[in-house]
């Protein structure tokens, strides 16, 4: 057989390659034997990385030299949460810079968790010729400067998506850059800028781009223009509108009932930021089309929400605030046979007691009545490990559960004991769960569960949880596709991170914070496993300065062929065999 | 203790159950046994690795990078934990906005944060301008935080505070000296900086010429100047 694959025309075996796009399908690709290796890199097209320093851009460049299409990923996870300190890194103009001398035809940049100067953006516009999608996901350090620049420069973009990025200095003004031939723009997701937008440039690019069918608002853009924009891109798929606060008023109601009446193509709604429910009904209509709605920055109370979601049989992914309470998910579970993904999200985080009623009886509900859940996000106050056992079997397809009970540390309030026998019965259930986050009051004993059974887990969240090294040890050892782990809080130390070393290298990434990892057990793993780097984020100041079995304020180990990173700023120590040498 | 792998930690008592030294990795294999939790497979997982390293004993050095650098004995945490200081560094952050809130928990996304807040600003002012004109919809409880920017003078980072959570000027000005004093020396030197604020007309004023109350109805933004000469 190896023989006779080689023998393979090269045109042939090109050929064959680009019906297969899965990532992990072409790396097994590249590996079957030198040839292989050959031909694939040269008509790879798309490439991700999963961590912007695991690998360094020229290295990319070199293996892959014809790539159209790079997404990239910047901070740890744990930055949404604050937990990464401001400055920390995650770069792209190392980036860009190599990119663009090396790809003038690249078409797409998908970046996450990433810094973006505007200086970025502009080499992006005047670097590529045939520029399209620009996805910048939860990232920062661009204004609308750089946008300015994206829109003028790129005559092709057909998406431009900064979904939850924080843009500095925004201004409306902008969207006036885009040039009165354009008309390209497929998809357009300025949700996250602060700024009120200029109203006459949106409207002249949203009619002068007739392919348009993603269109997602800031909360600025109010309801009274809504039915404008919308009556002219009647071809919409998804829509995230702006606010719906103003006064009610008939003629606007009527106006925006009679724009909705006429998207039949519409799939998807977002937005509602600050809704006066009386407008609620205009979106009726297309309510029974609808296959995802998020409301996740919708503070529309229970009663008025039950009757929008009661509008909307087909749903299959639906994002919302606590307010749609226990009941509302009875309801939802009643109605909603196609739900695959529900989040629900706290209204009120910090309050000290609960300002809904949101229990576990919800989440038993929809598992219950929802047969094709797959995805849960679940924020509450309270949990029983019968529920969560109940949760388990009900719904053994589920690949992604994510449960935050709000306290931390709460145990099952009716017996007080820990959660390990609930979340237990989750991995045990779940033979496909991929992802998980855990909460509430657990031991160690949940951590042997999760090796025992949780063999497909890629990502694993963990906060306040376990009670020693052995808990670490469980997941390191039995989790055999483990890829991310991230934990806070928990009392997991050297031991089990020395004992599993050489199984960091076989993950992306491991983030501990707050957890009894001593600088000298982190000096160690640098100075050994030369394949990882090793590094420790303090702001309290040098950690030489402190006896080696102090514990270290984060931890931040992720495998790398690129070497320590160059760009570090002063709270970030790598424990590289140089630099051990240098404190020892 | 010489270590054959050059493997140098720092001299924790747990440390002489996984002498490095004698050769064999050696699993302790009651200690297996007695924990139910530790399976027959881990058991033998362990003894082939063994077997392993004792055949090839020679050539492990380099590949001390597959090994664990730690042979894992099924013991949880020795007693001598650093003495109980392992909860040292608890992310309570106690001088910071939230206080006594717990850094990054409940996991909402810092930019979701942000959306909340402004909504709630903005549904202030709005919901105000709304009464005015007798708008027939009720807004909710609206918030109970009133969140203000601070710079001060030198100091790149800006912070941003919930004011609501003090209620006077000793206690706010005692919470942003802690807050910059990792920026400047400002506990020493605070006498030598001003706080001031910035009105609902846009001036900078000194804080503290004014009750409390008309300082919290005004304020916009605060700034940490220092003092000329």
């Amino acid at each position: 057989m190896p023989n006779k694959a080689s023998t393979f025309p090269e045109e042939v075996l090109e050929h064959v390659l680009s019906f297969i796009t899965n990532d992990k399908d072409r790396n097994a690709v590249s590996v079957v034997c030198k040839s292989w290796y050959e031909i694939e890199r040269w008509c790879r097209k798309r490439i991700f990385v999963g961590n912007c320093y695991a690998v360094r851009p020229d290295m990319v460049i070199r293996r892959f030299p014809e790539l159209r299409s790079v997404e990239l990923k910047g901070k740890p996870h744990f930055a949404d949460f604050n937990l990464v300190p401001d400055s920390w890194g995650g770069y792209f103009y190392p980036w860009i810079v190599a990119l663009a001398t090396a790809y003038p035809w690249l078409e797409e940049i998908r970046l996450k968790r990433m810094v973006i100067s505007d200086e970025s953006l502009e080499v992006i516009a005047k670097s590529f010729k045939n520029f399209k999608v620009l996805v910048l996901s939860s990232c920062e350090g661009f204004s609308t400067d750089g946008l300015s620049a994206i829109a003028a420069g790129c005559r092709n973009l057909r998406e431009l998506d900064l979904r939850e990025s924080e843009v500095d200095d925004p201004s409306g003004q902008w969207l006036n850059s885009f040039p009165d031939s354009f008309t390209s723009l497929v998809s357009l997701n300025i949700s996250c800028l602060g700024a009120e937008l200029s109203f006459s440039a949106l409207e002249r690019l949203v009619g002068q781009c007739p392919d348009l069918n993603n269109l997602q608002l800031n909360h600025a853009v109010p309801v009274e223009r809504l039915a404008k924009l919308i009556r002219q891109a009647p071809q919409l798929v998804e829509l995230g509108t702006g606010e719906f606060s103003a006064k009610l008023q008939p003629e606007i109601f009527s106006n925006l009932a009679g724009a909705f009446s006429v998207c039949k193509e519409l799939r998807s709604l977002s937005g509602f930021w600050d809704v006066n429910p009386a407008y609620l009904p205009a979106v009726y209509p297309v309510c029974s089309g609808l296959t995802s709605l998020n409301l996740r920055y919708a503070n529309i109370k229970s009663a008025d929400l039950n009757k929008l979601v009661s509008q909307c049989p087909n749903l299959q992914r639906l994002w919302v605030l606590d307010y749609i309470e226990d009941v509302g998910l009875e309801a939802l579970a009643a109605c909603c046979k196609d739900l695959t993904e529900l989040r629900v999200f706290p209204s009120d985080p910090f309050a000290a007691e609960p300002n809904v009623s949101l229990t576990e009886r919800g989440l038993v509900s929809v598992s219950e009545g929802c047969p094709k859940l797959q995805s849960v996000l679940y924020f509450c106050r309270q949990m029983t490990n019968a529920a969560l056992v109940t949760v388990a079997k009900n719904r053994p397809s589920m690949t992604c559960f994510r449960l935050c009970i709000i306290e931390p540390q709460a145990p099952d309030y009716q017996t007080l004991q820990p959660l390990d026998l609930g979340f237990g019965a989750i991995v045990e259930n779940y033979k496909d769960l991929r992802r998980l986050s855990l909460s509430g009051l657990l031991t160690d004993r949940v951590f042997e569960y999760i090796g025992t059974y949780g063999k497909k887990i890629e990502m694993l969240s963990v906060a306040f949880a376990g009670d020693s090294d052995l808990g670490l040890h469980h997941v390191l050892y039995g989790c055999e596709r483990l890829c991310k782990l991230e934990i806070r809080d928990c009392s997991f130390g050297d031991k089990a991170l020395l004992a599993n070393a050489a199984k960091l290298e076989t993950m992306r990434s491991l983030w501990m914070s707050s957890c009894s990892v001593s600088f000298g057990a982190c000096k160690l793993l640098g100075q050994k496993m030369p394949r990882l780097n090793v590094e420790v984020i303090d702001e309290r100041g040098p950690p030489e300065s402190r006896p080696e079995s102090y514990p270290v304020e984060k931890l931040y180990i992720y495998r790398t062929i690129a070497g320590p990173r160059l760009d570090m700023p002063g709270f970030v120590w790598t424990m590289d065999a140089d630099s051990v040498s240098r404190f020892s | 203790m010489e270590l054959q792998l050059g493997l140098s930690l720092p001299t924790y008592n747990f440390i002489e159950n996984f002498d490095l030294n004698n050769g064999g990795f050696e699993p302790k294999d009651q200690m297996l046994g007695s924990k139910p939790w530790i399976s027959c497979e881990d058991g033998n997982y362990l003894d082939n690795k063994r077997s392993f390293e004792v055949a090839f004993e020679k050539n492990i050095k380099d590949a001390s990078q597959e090994l664990p650098l730690l042979l894992w004995s099924g013991q949880p945490n020795d007693e001598d934990d650093w003495n109980g200081e392992k909860k040292i560094s608890r992310s309570i952050n106690k001088n910071d906005e939230e206080e006594n809130q717990v850094v990054g928990w409940p996991p909402i996304k810092s930019w979701r944060k942000k959306v909340l807040h402004h909504q709630h600003q903005a549904g202030h002012v709005v919901n105000s301008a709304r009464m005015a004109t007798a708008g027939n919809y009720e807004y909710g409880t609206g918030s109970n935080s009133k969140y203000v920017k601070v710079k001060m003078e030198g100091v790149a980072i800006t912070r941003k505070i919930d004011l609501r959570l003090y209620n006077s000027y000793q206690t706010l000005t005692k919470s942003l000296i802690s807050m910059f004093a990792k920026c400047k020396n400002l506990e020493k030197d605070a006498a030598r900086y001003s706080l001031t604020y910035q009105d609902k007309d846009g001036d900078w004023l000194i804080a503290g010429d004014v009750p409390w109350q008309t300082f919290m109805e005004s304020v916009q933004r605060l700034k940490i100047v220092r003092n000329a000469g």
